[in-house]
């Protein structure tokens, strides 16, 4: 069995890593990591709800 | 926007819905042919191979499937010329860092030369017809015309500063060029290139549910549900039922993700409720593998009724597809016929590409009626494009909550905020990458991208092409083919036996 991790796959909202595990030539478990935080929600917290869209329309 | 709009009761004039349906139409139609060609096509088209085609061969292959104007034996020596001329360089640039020569690859050196020319025309292709955003939006990426009760910019039929007659005209123009793009390169494209790799409709298929919000937008009622693409769920594949969409039924669990919430990272959240608390448990870069059995990511599981559930053209097109939407019902039973598979082949990693192809098509070709639809509406004389009465925030009730559908070209997207005080006290964006991307959540069940990996065949470990088409097939907006390298362009890729 051989694992492998492939980082970075995308840049979606920052980056995303696969972790995989191959068996018998296929795949047989699979992680999805995420691994850079987005935060957008804290940084609208407490402004003008007008202006929120210009902000988080960047994601 | 939506979700403020929602949330204070705000219904937005005709003209700006048009807009924005028009704005998200040619984001779709660009979005999507620049996936295919750009992010995911060198997942299955060679372009080393496209060196080894003969020109007037791929002159016949293009002309038995296209009248596309660019088709001819000199045009394909030409284009070969280019990639020659790259590859003998030395410096692939965009073409570098690619599995060529990989045994997964399957097509004819003239299907891979034909591909590679429209890889180069779709790339002029595509900052053309982003135009029309640019009219409307006043740029690409991130269009800044949008404003919360309808749009900020003026339409005027007889205005210089204005959307007028000549901008609508040119709208048109675009359109057209989008649409013709569609019609005689992508759908053919697609087709030939998928007629290679129908083991591909058995491959990649994941988790079994599907949700859309619904989009284009028909009337101006908040999140309302007459959209052309319509909203609906769909529960373990079963297309002889769709289930009206309650956003209530979107929960994110922290149990697997960097999050810490006040009460119990296991309970699945709505986001009204939601907390983005970070809590980074993982190993200090650099390391070689993540803790799974603990958190391991940023993005939370977002749960539909407590099941991973994917989102995107794929959801779309099934939802509609499922509910009887004559032009999407046309489509993607004339693409399942010319493929000689059927709807079951949809649940694959060939199913989502080709749902983004199908997608892309009756889209465009909706982009001149909605573009007409707002020239009939100034016509009649309606100009208005804000609806500016509940602008003031005196006019707010102390506390409101709301939440905004949209679909975006990638997926299924809500904000859901609550304000108070005329501030925002608590906002949560539940995004399509989100969605996918998603991780186990507290009853382990995996997220639609890891499903999705289980039991993909993998011919060589240290060249890993079949995840990526799976993957790729999500559109998890990734940079063309440099998907595995640092900005150095040290390769990152860690395989180890066990």
């Amino acid at each position: 069995m051989a694992k492998i991790a492939i980082d970075p796959v995308t840049r979606i909202e920052g980056h995303l890593r696969l972790e995989v595990e191959i068996d018998g030539g296929k795949v047989k478990d699979a992680w999805a990591s995420g691994t850079m935080w987005r935060g957008m929600e804290l940084i609208v917290k407490n402004r003008d709800p007008r202006e929120v869209w210009a902000i988080l329309s960047r994601i | 926007m939506r979700a403020v709009e929602n949330a204070l009761g705000i219904t937005i004039p005709e003209n700006a819905r048009i807009i924005r349906n028009i704005i998200s139409g040619i984001q779709y139609v660009q979005d999507h042919v620049i996936h295919f060609y750009h992010l995911h096509a060198l997942d299955w088209v060679d372009v080393t191979g496209a060196l080894k085609a003969d020109p007037a061969k791929t002159a016949a292959l293009a002309q038995t499937i296209s009248d596309w104007p660019n088709s001819s034996p000199v045009y394909f020596k030409a284009v070969q010329g280019k990639v020659k001329a790259l590859v003998e360089s030395g410096q692939l640039g965009i073409f570098a860092n690619g599995y060529w020569g990989h045994p997964a690859y399957k097509l004819p050196p003239e299907a891979n030369l034909m591909a590679v020319a429209h890889y180069l025309e779709a790339l002029e292709w595509q900052k053309e017809v982003i135009k029309m955003q640019a009219f409307l939006g006043a740029k690409n990426p991130h269009p800044q015309t949008f404003l919360v009760g309808g749009m900020a910019m003026p339409i005027d039929p007889n205005s210089q500063n204005a959307i007028n007659a000549g901008s609508l005209a040119l709208m048109l123009d675009l359109a057209k060029k989008a649409q013709d793009f569609v019609e005689k390169v992508y759908i053919p494209d697609l087709l030939a290139v998928a007629s290679f790799y129908k083991d591909w409709a058995s491959i990649g298929g994941g988790v079994p549910n599907y949700l859309s919000y619904g989009e284009f937008q028909q009337d101006t009622k908040s999140n309302t549900t007459n959209c052309w693409l319509p909203a609906g769920f769909i529960r373990n594949r079963d297309l002889s039922k769709v289930e009206p969409v309650d956003h209530k039924k979107v929960t994110e669990d922290v149990a697997y993700a960097w999050y810490k919430y006040s009460d119990d990272d296991k309970k699945g959240k709505h986001p009204w409720d939601g907390e983005s608390t970070p809590n980074y448990t993982g190993p200090k870069p650099p390391y070689e593998f993540l803790d799974t059995s603990n958190k391991y990511s940023w993005v939370k599981a977002i749960r539909y009724d407590g099941l991973s559930t994917e989102v995107g053209p794929l959801s779309r097109m099934l939802v509609a597809y499922a509910s009887g939407h004559k032009r999407v019902k046309e489509v993607v039973d004339m693409v399942l016929g010319k493929l000689g598979v059927g709807p079951a082949a949809l649940f694959s990693t060939l199913g989502r590409t080709a749902a983004r192809g199908i997608e892309t098509l009756v889209t465009a070709e909706m982009l001149p009626v909605w573009i007409n639809e707002l020239a009939a509406n100034m016509k009649k004389g309606d100009l208005k494009i804000h609806s500016g009465d509940k602008w003031d925030p005196s006019t707010w009730p102390a506390e409101a909550k709301g939440y905004g559908f949209h679909e975006a070209p990638r997926g299924a997207l809500c904000h859901w905020v609550v304000i108070k005080d005329k501030k925002v006290a608590n906002y949560q964006c539940v995004v399509p990458g989100g969605w996918n991307s998603a991780p186990r959540d507290a009853k382990g069940q995996r997220g639609p991208f890891e499903e999705s990996l289980i039991g993909t065949p993998i011919a060589d470990p240290k060249k890993p092409i079949e995840i990526l088409r799976t993957i790729h097939s999500f559109d998890p907006c990734m940079a063309c083919a440099i998907h595995i390298v640092d900005k150095e362009g040290n390769e990152l890729i860690k395989v180890r036996a066990k």
